[in-house]
């Protein structure tokens, strides 16, 4: 790969400026992420203090304590867990049936569905805010675990559909004949022999739709803005007043909230890779 | 990791022709078989089919509906009332509309060209990077998978006028202290500044993913012919990489023009109106003065200039690409 990279010699092969350019690149990203866990770490008078402190000093979880224990933090973060992971399921079990059908069945018309889905995923969600509040608030949704589920389920499974319709298409078509032969149904096909091969791609949709639905906010607040069902989002968004802002309790709760969705996109950073590109190569 | 392994890679913008399901069905009947599979294929589809249609397609017409609707919100439901105009014209005639219409365009423009200039800037390193390039590509994900709402806050404690590290690290060496949220023009900028450290991360991994795939065959060749970097990067990578970097501008424009979390947390939209997006604008409209028709004129025109936008761009790169081609 390197074919057309000069070979570096002696001290030029860690001094150089293809190194040094990456350590600026990974300061100029990690220096607000360490200044958000410094500052959750900080003591209430040190976070305040001027000029401010390299590192917290003593290091103190009072934050995380007023964070859960005081001020229902938790609860927001169940929220989120709730209704991302509700999504992400719901996603997966229409996306797959409707991404399998719509990449393998010789159905008419599909194309325009398939151009459809593209222009909905672009589609800014301000659009659909208004009469989603209005109809909600006439059948009492506001305020509702679905109130949040539904609207993430139809906004996230035009992406879902065609990243699964990709992978659904490069499976070899002599897998269904197997499971014809053997007298399966097409659901039973679908679930014991195309699932499995399908495995990336399912990855990959279901990363997209709980990060999507972990960090979505215009929804949440509009529909959910009562304090029992805030999700973390708009929890850390609505916290304090014009006049207080208690940035302690603020990045103990986000530090939470970052951390295993950090972890989860690390752990799956091959499926988000290919994910994010796949629009971008041409296969 | 950048490889797309697996058929992830084929396209989004321009679909593979249809495969057909079986390759072997029996000669005797294609027919009846095909239209089975049909019918059965648009069974599967149609669970998602309909929520997709009930959660947006139905809202946007609705949406286009209640714009041109005297809507009246009362206790306990609303009423569409006769069809008029006036929401729209209250829109277009009021000054700050105008305002946030040109603040959202510039602001798209400004910060879409700046994540691309960086991005790939970016990616052409860590390129070149060797086993470090795993780390790097993961600490670019943390930025892009984080709540913006949460890099909001920390910006805005970031940029705080007392106690924020930036005037601790800037005033020693400007003499003062710019204040960074207080001030029109430097909220912009400052809120520009937040934006790109989120998201500039986005654009490096698309970049880098389209520029590992390039083929290495012609690098060679422009080596032997003596190209320069310089040379070699306007005249192969660039041109090559067109379709990679068309698609990050398309996904960032659509992004960045629905730009609402981030001024919501760390301005306001203030001072005054100063980084009021639309999306903000028909937000305010809607839940803070409760006026649903002028808010929809609001969302549904921003709706459509996405759209127009979207069109026009990608009319502009077929051409483009047609051109370069022929």
């Amino acid at each position: 790969m390197s074919g057309r990279l000069a070979k570096r010699r002696g001290w030029r092969r860690v001094v150089n400026g293809v190194n040094l350019a990456s350590l600026l690149v990974a300061v100029f990203v990690s220096a607000p992420l360490y200044w958000l866990v410094s500052a959750s770490l900080k003591s209430p008078v040190e976070i305040g203090a001027t000029p401010p402190t390299a590192y917290p000093h003593p290091v103190t979880l009072t934050n995380f304590r007023q964070a859960f224990l005081h001020y229902g933090f938790g609860r927001y973060l169940l929220n989120s867990v709730v209704v991302s992971l509700a999504s992400t399921v719901l996603v997966l079990a229409l996306g797959i049936l409707a991404g399998y059908a719509l990449g393998r069945f010789p159905m008419r018309g599909k194309l325009p569905v398939l151009m459809g889905l593209l222009m909905i995923s672009v589609f800014p969600a301000i659009a659909v805010i208004s009469p989603l509040y209005l109809i909600m608030r006439e059948i009492g949704w506001l305020n509702s675990y679905q109130a949040l589920i539904l609207p993430y389920t139809a906004f996230n499974l035009p992406f879902a559909i065609w990243i699964l319709r990709n992978y659904f298409i490069g499976i070899p078509p002599e897998m269904e004949e197997v499971g014809r032969l053997d007298g399966a149904s097409p659901l039973r096909t679908l679930w014991s022999i195309i699932l499995p091969q399908a495995r990336p791609g399912i990855f990959t949709a279901a990363v997209f739709t709980f990060t999507a639905c972990w960090t979505e906010f215009l929804m949440a607040v509009s529909f959910n803005s009562a304090n029992g069902y805030r999700t973390i989002a708009v929890g850390i968004a609505l916290f304090g007043s014009a006049f207080v802002v208690p940035y302690g309790t603020i990045f103990a709760a986000s530090v939470a909230a970052v951390l295993p969705i950090a972890i989860l996109v690390l752990v799956f950073r091959r499926s988000v890779v290919s994910g994010l590109t796949a629009g971008a190569v041409k296969g | 990791m950048t490889t797309t392994s697996g058929p992830a890679g084929t396209t989004v913008l321009a679909p593979r022709p249809a495969q057909p399901p079986t390759s072997g069905q029996p000669a005797g009947r294609p027919d009846v078989m095909t239209r089975r599979l049909a019918k059965l294929g648009w069974l599967f589809s149609a669970p998602a089919l309909v929520v997709i249609g009930i959660v947006t397609i139905f809202p946007i017409v609705f949406s286009v509906v209640m714009s041109f609707s005297d809507v009246q919100v009362s206790g306990n439901g609303f009423s569409l009332g006769k069809l008029t105009t006036a929401n729209y014209s209250a829109v277009l005639q009021s000054g700050r509309w105008q305002h946030d219409l040109i603040f959202t365009v510039v602001y798209t423009a400004v910060t879409v060209v700046a994540e691309l200039v960086l991005g790939t800037a970016i990616a052409l390193v860590l390129e070149r990077l060797g086993a470090a390039r795993g780390w790097m590509m993961a600490l670019l994900l943390i930025p892009w998978s984080m709540i913006t709402v949460i890099s909001a806050q920390l910006w805005r404690y970031i940029y705080d006028g007392t106690y924020g590290v930036a005037d601790a690290l800037l005033r020693p060496v400007l003499g003062f202290a710019p204040n960074f949220l207080g001030q029109p023009t430097l909220s912009v900028v400052s809120m520009m500044v937040a934006d790109t450290w989120k998201t500039t991360p986005f654009v490096a991994i698309i970049v880098l993913a389209g520029l590992v795939m390039l083929p290495q065959e012609i690098y060679e060749a422009a080596e032997v012919d003596g190209a320069g970097g310089w040379a070699t990067f306007w005249r192969i990578t660039f041109p090559l990489l067109r379709p990679t970097l068309a698609l990050a501008v398309l996904f960032r424009v659509l992004q960045a023009f629905g730009l609402f979390d981030l001024p919501f947390v760390l301005t306001s939209g203030g001072p005054g109106y100063a980084t009021e997006s639309l999306a903000l604008l028909g937000y305010q409209v809607m839940f803070t003065n409760l006026d649903f028709g002028t808010g929809a004129a609001v969302a549904t025109s921003t709706a459509a200039l996405v759209l127009v936008g979207c069109m026009v761009f990608l009319k502009v790169f077929r051409a483009q690409v047609a051109e370069d081609r022929g």
